[in-house]
């Protein structure tokens, strides 16, 4: 049997990382629930930009603004390269989070044989994505673009999403690729993350919609605020008629068009955000309830030993005695 | 009028208000009650507003909100509504 100083001592390594683990739960379990309040923040905006979109795109038959173009038609000059956005985390220890992403990335390449004469490059949200695409592209081939954005972690605000969407419009615009695909984590439930790849470029209205939608988690504490809202895409084209646009319809479309985008990304990052800390609550829960079963196990361990030493102890010392007299 | 106005971050404004004066790209323009119905494009700038209700004795309450840019929707019945980024 061991010693009891050395299962002491493993004991007490144990425990602090049962305490820490703990510790990295609970700190989870805040920030997933602020990343899920802030989510909700922006959603009477998306619901009103989206309303609005209804409106005016409903006015008449405009030209549709750059950033809706479908390239796949031989005049734009058909889909030459394809822009793969990896949203992880830029720290590790959140369980499946990051590997799942990845997986689902490498299996939809690998499915797509449609699109494979495709010329491919990425950019990566997170350090860990960063790491994985310059492990598994950029050894082969150097001129894969790679741009990275890190740190839109904890407490995202629409300024941290900027650089992001501003590399995609405008290379986007100016052709550098013509189609956005971006593959993240869509957050179901505090318990159930999924990792979806999304089409962002060119714009959908009811990818749009679709997006707006997931806001709100499937199960928890903010499921019940669902049922508040219908979006309906029917207006009364009477009515508009009468409306005063400043400057035309098709500038307002266009700067729409930005905004709903922008929300969008927005969006993805901060649904991302919550499952990533929700990941790592759960693998946090894990570690800590697997340090205290251990913990349980080496005490009595501890007990045992300790008692088997002072049962030796005596014997030794009944034993002496006897010798004696 | 009713009025609401919304950013990425929260809730700015929502209620009666009785003034509302913000820059567009055509120009500064205030709405007051019954305006035609209009749409319009806000560029950087300040969105004043006045409240429909005196509260205080020193009279209606007034808010200042700094926009970066956003949409201005003058709705029929008395509603207007703005979607603005910070």
């Amino acid at each position: 049997m061991e010693s009891p100083q050395n299962i002491k001592k493993r004991l007490k390594s144990v425990n602090n990382i049962g305490q820490i683990t703990k510790a990295m739960e609970l700190v989870s379990a805040t920030k997933m629930r602020k990343s899920q309040q802030i989510a909700l923040d922006s959603r009477p905006y998306a619901f009103a930009a989206l309303d609005f979109l209804a409106t005016i795109s409903s006015l008449e038959d405009q030209k549709l603004p750059p950033l809706f173009e479908d390239r796949r038609n031989p005049p734009a000059g058909g889909i030459k390269k394809v822009l793969f956005v990896l949203v992880s985390s830029d720290k590790g220890l959140a369980g499946a989070f990051n590997s799942s992403v990845f997986k689902k990335f490498e299996k939809h390449i690998k499915e797509d044989k449609k699109h494979e004469n495709e010329e491919k490059v990425f950019a990566a949200v997170g350090e860990k994505a960063y790491n994985y695409l310059l492990k598994k592209f950029s050894t082969v081939d150097q001129s894969t673009v790679l741009r990275k954005f890190v740190e839109a972690g904890d407490y995202t605000t629409p300024e941290q999403v900027r650089p992001l969407f501003d590399f995609l419009i405008k290379g986007y615009l100016n052709k550098d690729f013509d189609r956005v695909i971006i593959v993240s984590t869509h957050f179901r439930s505090a318990l159930k993350q999924e990792p979806h790849v999304r089409r962002v470029l060119p714009i959908d209205y009811s990818h749009i919609a679709d997006t707006i939608k997931q806001i709100i988690p499937e199960r928890g504490k903010f499921a019940d605020l669902i049922k508040e809202h219908n979006i309906t895409f029917t207006l009364d084209k009477n009515k508009l008629k009468e409306y005063t646009i400043e400057p035309e319809p098709e500038k307002v479309l266009e700067k729409l068009a930005e905004h709903l985008f922008f929300m969008q990304i927005y969006h993805l990052i901060l649904e991302a955000n919550a499952s990533e800390h929700s990941a790592r609550r759960m693998a946090m829960k894990t570690a800590s309830d697997n340090a205290s079963d251990l913990g349980n196990k080496l005490n009595l361990q501890y007990n045992k030993s300790r008692q088997a030493r002072i049962t030796t102890e005596i014997s030794e010392i009944s034993a002496g005695a006897e010798a004696l007299s | 009028m009713k009025l609401s106005i919304y950013s990425l971050k929260k809730v700015l404004f929502q209620g009666e208000a009785r003034l509302l004066n913000c820059k567009t790209i055509m120009g500064e323009i205030t709405v007051l009650d019954n305006h035609e119905t209009f749409i319009g494009v806000l560029t950087a700038g300040i969105i004043k507003v006045v409240e429909a209700n005196p509260s205080t004795s020193s009279g209606p309450r007034e808010h200042f909100f700094p926009v970066k840019s956003g949409f201005l929707e003058v709705k029929p019945n008395n509603e207007v509504r703005c979607i603005v980024e910070q």
